[in-house]
């Protein structure tokens, strides 16, 4: 067997007192897709910040094609054909998409040619399988348009590796098997192509080779065939887990908390209908471009529905902005935590209380730290939240924590009714389960949830009832005891009136 | 119209706004001033902004990397001074040699900004705040209370900025104006057309993405820094062969007019966006309102300051309230477009399903 493209030997990884990877070994050869799972701190992000260079090994080092190599930042990264895309699309939003593109590439001349950049840009966003403008500027586009330029960037260079590191977390059901076949294709092109998701049933659709990573420390590195979604979860958290996609019983009540008729915006969404109960968890399911967001942005009052009705706890109200539903009760958890969710440098406990800072108020009008820290550490426990200390800056923990703190930051205002957008996008299925149990905890004592997610299995899991969407439409509403991954599928692609036509 | 205005790219849009602005400028000190629109106003501002347009594209270069400086007016106080006591020294010094001595001079304090900011990662505004004052300094302890003056200096230098290369009408083109307007097209033109120069927007618009994608943020920042220096430079030579008279108190709140010009021109405080043309017009807007201000008899002198203040704080307001809303009409305008193209697509599957069933 010829050498592998790229190999980590031994490498350990610490951050002061942390270990973030320890003595990890991995072989990357071309030509295969070599999937990464973990739970959320395993190490994952880390291995990768070493193979673009973005961190140096605390000891061990890295092989490139059986040379012994040390790559110094995301320059020599791109020297040796090391490429990575990561969760949050990096994208500079002041440039135009071909720009974008071609921004860091090396093979271009000194002076730029817009129409021929656009004319090769255009080919590349093609070869990907989406239609994205590129005289576009960045700012403008979704998480999924973002992820395409991204992908076009690697694919713009002589990439050898590409790390793709939750390529599919933020794109629908339809683009992220687009995204799986590019991945496909570009491995039987040659390239080394490592895959990290915590979506279990993509790795087992187009990864060859699978490692579980745990703690930092490599737990197994096994071809496909020889593993089951069992075996490698039980690898990944180290322990069986049962039941892990089991329906929890339904709690909803009668008792309508929100009932929504005919709701619309123009040009975005239309004539939305439906009753949320207490005790309920209503999901909305759709695909990337449902404008189930814009829904929920609309019942959190900041952009204001313009047409039909919405009564709350059995009155009518106009929610004109978002300090007006927080003051009713109504809380909403963005999907995009870095932008719209959290203050990354700030502290845990600071990050959990900032909905709530009136609460900690002593009497002269001062923060009360004490009260402040105490919440924060009844969090940290309730939600098992992984970090040294509640007073560590939120952008030092893992994805899965920091939504852990998201959610902590709005359960402390206790609302009645919470809106979550994709509570456990990018986490691992531990921690997934824990949300998950969270948010019916949450609407068994007598809240309600409306949960946002393009997560079929996470859909089924949780929603009492579910409404699809469709480009702004309300499809159905279907009861979970008639809900199928396919049902809901067929509504939210506009299949299931042209089925029951035929 | 809207059509129109939303098929502009933002940056001619822009460059349009402002252009319109500068001309209800003109229009409103026309009706309050008596003989304002003459040929000598032009020529008044041109030979002023000539300095400034030099100082504003430098402060661009540095605004676009995210990044500031302030220390500009205590460089071109520095590089005036020393670039005249040079050629006092050596009076035969070849005209091309003086300019290189006064940008190579400039660049050298650019590059001490430029290390520290990026190099050292200490943020711009207290580096070039403390250099600022050090610069000013070292042109105290250097000049030793002395003061350069005309006499002291070739024929060629103080004739250059206002030798008239030609005419339209009332309208004198001098050498100093239009040096000033070709370093300001070139750098424009370079700012568009080299790929080395667009990472510049890149640093300012996402310096983690940029860092991710292999760009060496902190020789982008540095260069930055260098050329603003530079810039600087050049325009302590012009300062020097316009005024001939030179004291320590020379480029002295130019920082703050260089940073006003570059974002009334459009230039995104917080970097990623904006151009030298729109930072060139900016100045030439603060420079014209400054100059009628003074022949209004309307504002006393004492509320001068506080006239151009508001009107800074007035265009910056409307400018970003109005791109906002165009930004939104184009982005709707796209999302419809896309929206009939996804349609389109599915008419299309739709009836290749029908064929094949």
């Amino acid at each position: 067997m010829t050498a592998p493209v790229l190999a980590l030997r031994s490498v350990s990884k610490r951050f002061g007192m942390t270990r973030a990877l320890d003595d990890m070994s991995i072989d990357l050869h071309a030509g295969e897709v070599h999937a990464i799972v973990g739970e959320n701190g395993a190490g994952k992000s880390t291995m990768i910040k070493i193979m673009t260079g973005i961190h140096q090994p605390s000891s061990g080092h890295i092989e490139v094609g059986g040379t012994r190599t040390v790559v110094d930042g995301p320059h020599a990264a791109r020297d040796a054909g090391i490429a990575a895309m990561y969760q949050e699309p990096m994208v500079f939003p002041d440039l135009d998409v071909a720009e974008n593109i071609f921004i860091s590439s090396t093979r271009e001349g000194v002076l730029q040619n817009t129409r021929d950049l656009h004319r090769r840009a255009d080919a590349l966003i093609a070869r990907i399988g989406m239609q994205v403008d590129v005289d576009r500027i960045a700012s403008g586009l979704t998480l999924a348009e973002q992820q395409a330029v991204e992908i076009a960037r690697a694919l713009s260079q002589d990439v050898r590796v590409l790390i793709m590191d939750e390529p599919t977390a933020s794109l629908s059901a339809h683009e992220a098997a687009q995204l799986r076949g590019i991945a496909a294709k570009l491995a039987a092109q040659g390239v080394a192509v490592v895959y990290i998701s915590h979506r279990l049933e993509e790795v087992f659709e187009i990864a060859h080779r699978v490692t579980v990573i745990r703690d930092g420390q490599h737990i197994s590195t096994q071809s496909i065939d020889a593993v089951t979604p069992e075996s490698m979860i039980a690898d990944m958290v180290g322990r069986e887990v049962g039941n892990y996609f089991e329906k929890t019983p339904s709690t909803a009540t009668d008792n309508v908390i929100l009932s929504v008729r005919g709701l619309g915006l123009a040009g975005v969404f239309r004539d939305i209908s439906f009753d949320l109960r207490r005790g309920e968890i209503l999901c909305m399911a759709g695909l990337i471009g449902a404008r189930r967001t814009d829904v929920a942005l609309s019942l959190f009052g900041i952009t204001p529905a313009d047409s039909g009705e919405i009564a709350y706890k059995g009155q009518p109200i106009d929610v004109r902005s978002p300090a007006q539903a927080i003051r009713a009760g109504i809380a909403y958890v963005s999907e995009d935590r870095r932008k719209l969710g959290l203050a990354m440098p700030m502290s845990v406990r600071s990050n959990i209380s900032l909905a709530t800072l009136g609460h900690f108020l002593s009497p002269a009008g001062f923060l009360d730290r004490r009260r402040e820290r105490e919440t924060a550490e009844a969090y940290r426990d309730r939600l098992n939240i992984k970090t040294p200390d509640v007073d560590a800056a939120v952008d030092m923990l893992s994805g899965g924590n920091q939504q852990k703190v998201m959610l902590a930051n709005w359960m402390a205002m206790q609302p009645d009714l919470l809106i979550f957008d994709e509570p456990t996008r990018g986490i691992d299925v531990g921690a997934k389960a824990e949300v998950h149990a969270l948010i019916r905890e949450f609407v068994a004592q007598d809240g309600a949830a409306l949960v946002i997610s393009s997560d079929l299995p996470e859909v089924l899991a949780m929603a009492d009832r579910i409404l699809v969407m469709r480009e702004g439409e309300q499809m159905a509403i279907i009861d979970h005891a008639d809900a199928t991954q396919e049902y809901i599928m067929a509504l939210a692609t506009g299949q299931a009136a042209l089925q029951k036509a035929s | 119209m809207t059509g129109l205005l939303t098929r502009m790219s933002p940056q001619t849009l822009r460059i349009v706004a402002l252009l319109a602005v500068l001309m209800a400028v003109l229009l409103f000190f026309a009706t309050q001033i008596d003989n304002y629109l003459t040929g000598r106003l032009f020529n008044r501002i041109s030979s002023s902004v000539a300095i400034m347009a030099l100082i504003a594209t430098g402060q661009t270069l540095v605004i676009l990397t995210r990044n500031i400086d302030l220390s500009v007016g205590s460089i071109v106080g520095f590089v005036a001074f020393a670039t005249g006591s040079l050629i006092a020294a050596l009076p035969g010094l070849h005209p091309v040699a003086l300019v290189l001595f006064a940008m190579g001079l400039g660049g050298l304090f650019g590059a001490a900004n430029g290390l520290v900011v990026a190099y050292a990662r200490i943020p711009a505004i207290i580096v070039t705040l403390a250099t600022l004052a050090i610069f000013r300094s070292l042109l105290v302890e250097f000049s030793d209370g002395r003061s350069i003056t005309s006499n002291t200096l070739p024929d060629w230098l103080v004739s250059f900025p206002n030798t008239t290369v030609f005419s339209i009408g009332d309208f004198d083109f001098r050498a100093g104006f239009l040096a000033a307007f070709l370093v300001v097209i070139i750098v424009h033109l370079a700012l568009n057309k080299l790929r080395a120069a667009r990472r510049f927007y890149a640093v300012g618009s996402n310096p983690e993405a940029a860092e991710m994608a292999g760009i060496d943020t902190k020789r982008t920042v540095f260069t930055a820094f260098v050329l603003c220096g530079m810039l600087a430079g050049l325009a302590g030579f012009m300062f020097l062969a316009r005024f001939g008279n030179i004291t320590v108190v020379a480029g002295f709140g130019f920082e703050l007019k260089s940073i006003a010009a570059a974002v009334l021109g459009g230039v995104n405080i917080f970097g990623g966006s904006g151009t030298v043309i729109g930072a060139f017009i900016g100045a030439v807007l603060v420079d014209l309102i400054e100059t009628s201000l003074v022949r209004w008899p309307l504002v006393s002198e004492f509320w001068r300051e506080a006239v151009l203040g508001t009107l800074i704080l007035l265009a910056v307001t409307a400018d970003a309230i109005l791109m906002r809303r165009l930004i939104k009409l184009r982005t709707d305008r796209e999302a419809a477009r896309d929206h009939e193209r996804e349609r389109a697509a599915e008419r299309d599957r739709a009836t290749h399903a029908e064929a094949g069933s």
